[in-house]
């Protein structure tokens, strides 16, 4: 019984259905066949265009548009009207500084060229993080954003600075007139000198109050060490002294509490008898985890109850007094085993903003008596001082209408609390909100004076990171736009006159450097005093505070302990983290720090709920890879505390069953361009604590991730020689019968066996001669970390291509740090399970299907990091089959590769085994339509970041991995001008530089005194697929794990 | 160089003649009371007092033509060996001219001899009536112009021609020939050669291989700027500075051996001399005055004017390597020890500077191939040397290629 039904396409067609039908008759216009018009000889013979002048024009516009364009057009060259004294074109100047923005802190060296900062290097005089993380090597970008906040605005409107001011004071005075509050609200303050401006200000108004707060908050764990040590600051922690570390949830190498421990935490991994062990207890996969020795999984719910076992193991080992109801499972009873055999050289960290939990951490150090020799009480860190507490007031008293003024500096408080919006509610209610900001963001776009303020590398500034470590940070360039420093406004509406560099100045010279040199300071960036300042003003305080424990200890993990025991475990717990690229989302306009795929997932320009396979499949989520390699995940929506979220979920091997792992940081409204809209805002479900239990239903939708790696296993080859500390130190690494742990290729030739050096196909080039780069990497001090790519990426020009381009495998990195998993089958596990033939036959398994399982991630897999750039073969496979020679090879045993002459065949990465190659499928610089996110290309003062000394690259080339062949060039160039040889370690790369742990060793192996030469030699070396016989001039250095 | 060589015979002549003005009126000076070499007086005039004094007008110190009119030989003579004490001792016409040059203290000059200071006195005598030209140093013999041979050489081959049509048609009517003319001689052999598939081959080939060589030879010039010569702002002479002056290239151009670039000076690298000299022996005041306008000196008050808004100075860049070529000027000047001029040519002949070498990629490695490295006096080579020789043997002399300079990432990355 059908229905004769008529459909409308819209309501024209309803109201006027002629225009509709002639529209339609219309739709494609008729052509004129070529017979009828070739056909009509009358017309054709009216036309004026005949066959000749159609080539004549054609000709003469051809030959003209060639002539045109071979004119050169004439290039002016401005030099300075009064050149600077300490700038010759050409030549870069160093400036020692400092980066804090909060969170991070590193004391860093700053290079400019031409009065341009172009890059960031690690300060090694620095006593305290003086290696820079990925995002610090970033933060120079970030100056040239276009996008920053250009000049004051009251209300919206632009105002003069002079305007500006009057009317931040007079809301100033109205507000301590009204007997309301005044709160500075900032993040955490290590600058001593912004400190007394504080102290000015709390003097000159008496309703003044400071609050420090931190986005991802360590609050609680900070409420711990004031109730055990009387301070509200953590301790330093010498990972250099620890032999056994356990960690809960802690990602030290990625990010913790601010102090930078991966230099000393690799001090002690490298292979030997003083190798320490380091044991990982975590529900998400961290950066940490990863570097472990061993990793148990773990939910963040059981992490109190696995401290309370620990703490009875150890406590019942020595003979203390043991904590009631907890069972130590094997883990943790191997764990404790390993703790008091290391003793005074243990160490048990916790990652969670949790008083209970860090007072049995604090309870089981004390335990191990590692005071001073592990954690050193004497030297705290300042890094974290938010305080959760007061700023639960703030927020109540914002509410309750008596906070008069508000004034927020380097703080984005509206998006952090994106959970209750009682923040933005509470906004509403106070009469001055001004925000200091060197972007229109969040919070800055809702309050009422936005403060443009300066970049870092614009500014002055100094900075008490821990005890007795200070640090100064200087402008590098003039700033670019009209902001003003946040000091400087502090300063100007005290009524002062003066600038806050004389400030600073003044400051240190009476308070600080105790007579030491203002200039030398400057000149080293960083200064070490005996005496804190800090507690020079506060004497009396500090009486009180002993460096030592003195509460009592027990009582105190009683207590914990009997709270933590009662805490419920939720079915699904999520713990929030910080991405590696991302951190707490202050740099987030930050395009190469967004295309920095995460260190363990692969994955860039996302964030996204991390889950283990298991409960993936129970809840029906997955993720797979289209056609063209791209990897699509479902969504799922997450309900935690009250609130909401779609995020696409990521399979992660390793992730605890019945946890999900969530960044924060992404999800942004106005930090710009390129971070606007990526990812989701973990901060909607957060709380003060780091996890929480969460439901999770699976949602509509598939989302499409940008991954940088499709294989996830080494599927049973030597891509990562791996081997444990015990075979080591106890077997040989080659050996006759070839069972070594580290056994050389042998090919069978007609000569006899020959070694993969020696087996060749072709002539060698010499290579005695002169120098002969090598680099050697070690993989037990790589930690994944990254800040070696940004640094190449800084160096080296090297495009952003964005998400939709790496989908499509298009990435442009130079330097990649490959992660594997470990599979649970291997050629020993398939002989035990009695695999036999090639396994094709139903019913039997064979070594196909040995094949197919190794690609399998294990659920509780063992990682490893590789970083892999261009191995600079000295038998290239590139070189022999490019039809131009655009790259050829170099008597210093470099793979160059010349631009100019390339023709874009693609051949050579064809033939790369390491696929290292990248290609130019585009022009990735001014292009701002198409890469507009990338501003360091694609935008005027953007430009003004890239490296003068290295070509960019255009379309339909070819480009990889330099060895920065201009720094080399550059260390060649200055030993010849100053008549020696070349020191070893006077030619760095880029990566090796940013490598705060030495995995990366740089250098000549003519010279017979390099440490470069003693590498290549150690029992640990080995080249990346030897077998191909390539002869690369990169080698590394043999993982060793110390396993239980 | 043709163009300039007569160009500069030209400008010769009648300095020739001044200089010959310039002696008859030391001989009249020396007529005065103060005897001494104009020519002496000069040089020491140029090194000790240029700084502070000019001829005809106030700068820091006053202006010292006719100053020997003004003061006596004994007065100046005080003055100028020690101003100080003269001062102190009480001359009150020292020290009045002391107060009225704000008291600018004037540099003692203990170390001149009397006679050295007659020079110099009678170089402020003389000088008013010498133009501001300076002095030849001898006239150049010009360069022998061939076309006059040429047009010759041409009218006799001619003559020939015609000579020997004429006999041939002399002898032609002798026989009873009918004769011919040139043009129809000319005509005739063309038309049977044309018929000639032997020729015609020949000289489609030929006509051929020219075509193609000049395309090929267009297409090369295209992006060479060799000669290259543009009209910068300033008429800045090299000739004038480099040239007569002797000022060394890396005063100016100090980046050359510390960086990568050989920096244009900036205009306060000028100032360093200009303060003083605001007067060219060729455009006198004008071009030096765009010097003060771009960094605001005022020349009457010899001042810089206060927040004055710099104006840079835009000149043309004439040499031009693209970007995807890295060069670097220390590594030539201060590694290499190239002179200026291999590559830039005799800038110090220059009145307006141009483009002297192609550079081509083809120009670079020519010069990679033939240059010796400097091994022995770099303490940089000797273990690469004690290799290179077990190469190439003892003698051989390293050249830059030998060491890898002709690898393409030695200048492209």
């Amino acid at each position: 019984m059908a229905e004769t039904k008529k459909y409308w396409k819209g309501i024209e067609e309803l109201q006027d259905s002629d225009l509709v039908k002639n529209l339609q008759e219309n739709e494609f216009a008729s052509e004129i066949s070529n017979e009828e018009f070739l056909g009509d000889k009358e017309s054709l013979d009216s036309s004026n265009t005949s066959r000749r002048d159609f080539l004549k024009y054609v000709g003469f516009s051809t030959a003209a548009a060639t002539l045109a364009a071979c004119e050169t057009p004439v290039i002016q060259s401005i030099p300075y009207v009064v050149a600077p004294e300490e700038i010759i074109p050409g030549i870069a100047n160093y400036y020692a500084s400092s980066y804090f923005d909060g969170a991070d802190y590193a004391s860093i060296l700053v290079k400019t060229r031409e009065g341009r900062p172009i890059k960031i290097e690690n300060n090694k005089m620095a006593g305290i993080n003086g290696g820079a993380n990925a995002r610090i090597h970033a933060s120079v970008l970030n100056l040239y954003d276009a996008t920053r906040s250009r000049f004051p605005l009251v209300n919206g409107e632009r105002k003069s600075w002079n305007k500006f001011d009057a009317a931040v004071t007079a809301d100033l005075e109205s507000a301590a007139a009204s007997g309301k509050q005044i709160v500075l609200l900032t993040s955490t303050v290590i600058s001593p000198s912004f400190k007394a401006i504080v102290a000015e200000y709390q003097a000159k108004y008496e309703n003044f109050k400071h609050v420090s707060y931190d986005m991802f908050s360590y609050s609680g764990k900070l409420d711990a060490y004031e109730a055990s040590t009387g301070k509200r600051a953590f301790p330093t922690y010498k990972l250099q002294n620890a032999s056994a570390i356990v960690s809960f949830d802690a990602d030290f190498l990625g990010d913790w509490i601010g102090q930078n421990v991966s230099g000393d935490y690799a001090v002690r991994r490298k292979p030997g008898k003083n190798m320490s062990r380091h044991i990982q207890f975590e529900s998400n996969l961290s950066l940490t985890g990863s570097n472990a020795d061993q990793r148990h999984k773990l939910k963040p719910s059981q992490v109190g109850m696995a401290l309370v076992a620990l703490h009875n193991e150890i406590a019942s080992a020595k003979g203390a007094t043991t904590l009631s109801n907890a069972k130590a499972s094997a883990e943790i009873k191997a764990a404790a085993k390993d703790l008091i055999k290391a003793g005074k050289n243990g160490l048990v960290v916790s990652g969670h903003n949790s008083a209970d939990i860090e007072t049995l951490v604090i309870a089981i150090n004390k335990l191990l008596g590692n005071d001073g020799n592990v954690v050193d009480y004497d030297t705290r860190t300042y890094l974290r001082q938010g305080n959760d507490k007061d700023m639960a007031q703030l927020i109540t008293d914002m509410n309750g209408g008596k906070v008069g003024a508000l004034l927020m500096d380097n703080i984005n408080p509206v998006y952090r609390f994106a959970n209750d919006g009682k923040f933005e509610a509470g906004m509403k209610k106070v009469a001055c909100t001004l925000s200091f900001t060197e972007k229109s963001d969040e919070t800055a776009s809702k309050a009422k004076y936005i403060c443009a303020k300066h970049n870092y590398l614009e500014s002055w500034g100094d900075a008490m990171p821990a005890d007795g470590h200070y640090s100064l940070q200087q402008p590098v360039i003039s700033p670019l736009f009209n902001t003003r420093q946040t000091e400087d406004c502090l300063l100007n509406w005290l009524g002062k006159g003066e600038s806050y560099n004389d400030y600073v100045a003044a400051n240190w010279n009476n308070n600080i450097l105790n007579g030491g040199s203002w200039n030398k300071t400057l000149h080293d960036g960083v200064f070490a005093s005996t005496t804190s300042m800090v507690e020079e003003v506060i004497t009396d305080v500090v009486e009180e505070i002993s460096s030592t424990i003195n509460l009592d200890m027990n009582m105190a993990a009683e207590k914990a302990a009997a709270r933590l025991t009662k805490s419920k475990s939720s079915d699904f717990e999520v713990l929030f983290y910080q991405k590696a690229g991302m951190g707490a989302s202050v740099l987030a306009n930050n395009p190469w720090l967004l295309e920095l795929p995460d260190p363990v997932t692969r994955l860039s320009w996302d964030n996204y709920v991390t889950m283990s396979a298991a409960d993936a499949i129970s809840m029906e989520l997955m993720n797979r890879n289209l056609a063209n390699g791209a990897l699509n995940g479902s969504m799922v929506t997450l309900k935690a505390n009250g609130q909401e979220l779609n995020a696409p979920v990521l399979i992660q091997p390793g992730q605890a069953a019945g946890t999900i792992g969530l960044a924060i940081g992404y999800g942004r409204e106005g930090a710009g361009k390129a971070a606007d809209k990526v990812g989701v805002n973990a901060f909607t479900l957060m709380n003060g604590s780091h996890s929480a239990g969460i439901t999770i239903s699976k949602a509509e939708g598939e989302h499409e991730f940008a991954s940088f790696q499709m294989a996830h296993t080494m599927m049973g080859r030597k891509i990562v020689n791996e081997v444990s500390l015990d075979t080591y130190l106890n077997k040989p690494a080659k050996s006759e019968t070839g069972k070594g742990w580290n056994q050389p290729t042998v090919f069978e030739t007609f000569k006899g066996p020959l070694g993969a050096e020696e087996t060749n196909l072709w002539d060698d080039f010499d290579h005695e001669t002169g120098h002969m780069w090598n680099m050697s990497i070690d993989l037990n001090l790589c930690n994944g970390c990254g800040a070696c790519v940004i640094s190449c990426h800084s160096e080296n020009n090297v495009p952003v291509v964005g998400k939709e381009e790496i989908r499509k495998n298009r990435n442009m990195h130079w330097l990649r740090i490959d992660r594997y998993y470990s599979s649970d089958m291997t050629e020993e596990v398939a002989e035990a399970e009695g695999y036999e033939g090639i396994g094709i036959m139903p019913g039997s398994k064979g070594v196909t299907d040995m094949f197919a399982e190794m690609e399998k991630a294990s659920g509780s897999p063992e990682v490893v990091f590789q970083p892999v750039m261009c191995q600079h073969c000295n038998h290239a496979p590139c070189e022999t089959v490019c039809p131009v020679a655009a790259t050829t090879h170099s008597s210093e045993g470099l793979n160059q590769m010349t631009y100019n002459r390339c023709i874009g065949t693609r051949y050579c990465a064809n033939n790369c085994p390491y696929k290292v190659r990248r290609f130019n499928w585009f022009e990735y610089h001014n292009k701002p339509d198409r890469f507009g996110v990338n501003y360091a290309m694609n935008d005027d003062i953007g430009k003004m970041v890239l490296n003068p000394d290295v070509t960019v690259r255009t379309r339909g080339v070819m480009e990889k991995c330099s060895f920065c062949i201009q720094k080399i060039q550059l260390g060649k160039l200055d030993a010849k001008k100053k008549g020696q040889m070349i020191k070893d370690g006077q030619v760095q790369t880029a990566c090796q530089t940013a490598c705060d742990t030495g995995a990366i060793t740089f250098g000549d192996v003519n010279d017979k005194d390099s440490a470069v030469f003693k590498l290549k030699s150690d029992d640990r070396m080995y080249h990346l697929l030897e077998d191909v016989g390539t002869q690369p001039s990169v080698f590394y250095q043999t993982k060793v794990r110390n396993r239980a | 160089m043709v163009y300039t060589m007569k160009n500069r015979f030209n400008r010769r002549l009648p300095q020739a003649i001044l200089s010959i003005l310039l002696v008859l009126s030391t001989f009249f000076v020396s007529a005065q009371d103060i005897e001494g070499d104009v020519a002496k007086g000069k040089s020491i005039f140029n090194s000790k007092c240029a700084a502070c004094h000019k001829l005809n007008k106030p700068s820091v110190g006053p202006a010292l033509a006719g100053v020997t009119e003004r003061r006596t030989r004994e007065w100046l003579q005080k003055w100028i060996r020690n101003n100080i004490e003269f001062r102190a001792s009480g001359d009150a016409d020292a020290i009045a001219i002391f107060e009225e040059f704000k008291g600018s203290l004037m540099t003692p000059f203990p170390g001149l001899s009397d006679e050295d200071i007659d020079n110099v006195l009678a170089y402020t005598a003389a000088e008013p009536a010498v133009p501001k030209v300076e002095t030849p140093d001898g006239i150049p013999v010009p360069e022998p112009d061939n076309t006059m041979v040429l047009l010759i050489l041409g009218g006799i081959l001619f003559f020939l021609v015609f000579l020997l049509t004429r006999v041939k048609n002399t002898l032609k009517a002798v026989k009873g020939d009918p004769t011919s003319s040139i043009a129809e001689d000319a005509d005739r052999i063309t038309r049977t050669a044309l018929k000639n598939p032997k020729i015609t081959t020949l000289l489609t080939i030929l006509i051929a291989i020219v075509f193609l060589q000049q395309t090929y030879l267009g297409l090369m010039e295209i992006g060479l700027k060799q000669d290259y010569q543009p009209d910068q702002p300033i008429k800045f002479s090299h000739k004038l500075h480099a040239g007569e002056n002797q000022i060394d290239c890396n005063y100016c151009h100090y980046g050359a051996r510390k960086g990568k670039h050989s920096n244009i000076p900036s205009a306060s690298v000028c100032m360093n001399c200009h303060m003083n000299v605001s007067e060219g022996p060729k455009y006198g005041e004008t071009e030096i005055a765009k010097i003060y306008d771009a960094v605001g000196w005022d020349a009457e008050k010899a001042a810089y004017i206060e927040d004055y808004e710099v104006k840079p100075i835009k000149w043309i860049r004439i040499h031009n390597l693209p970007d995807l070529a890295y060069f670097n000027h220390s590594q030539h000047v201060t590694a290499g020890q190239v002179a200026c001029q291999t590559c830039h040519g005799p800038v110090e002949e220059m009145e307006e500077v141009s483009q002297y070498s192609p550079l081509t990629m083809g120009w670079c490695i020519n010069c990679h191939r033939e240059t010796k490295v400097q091994v022995e006096s770099n303490e940089y080579y000797p273990q690469m040397h004690e290799k290179l020789k077990e190469k190439f043997g003892d003698d051989a002399e390293i050249t830059v290629e030998m060491i890898g300079g002709l690898e393409c990432g030695k200048c492209h990355y």
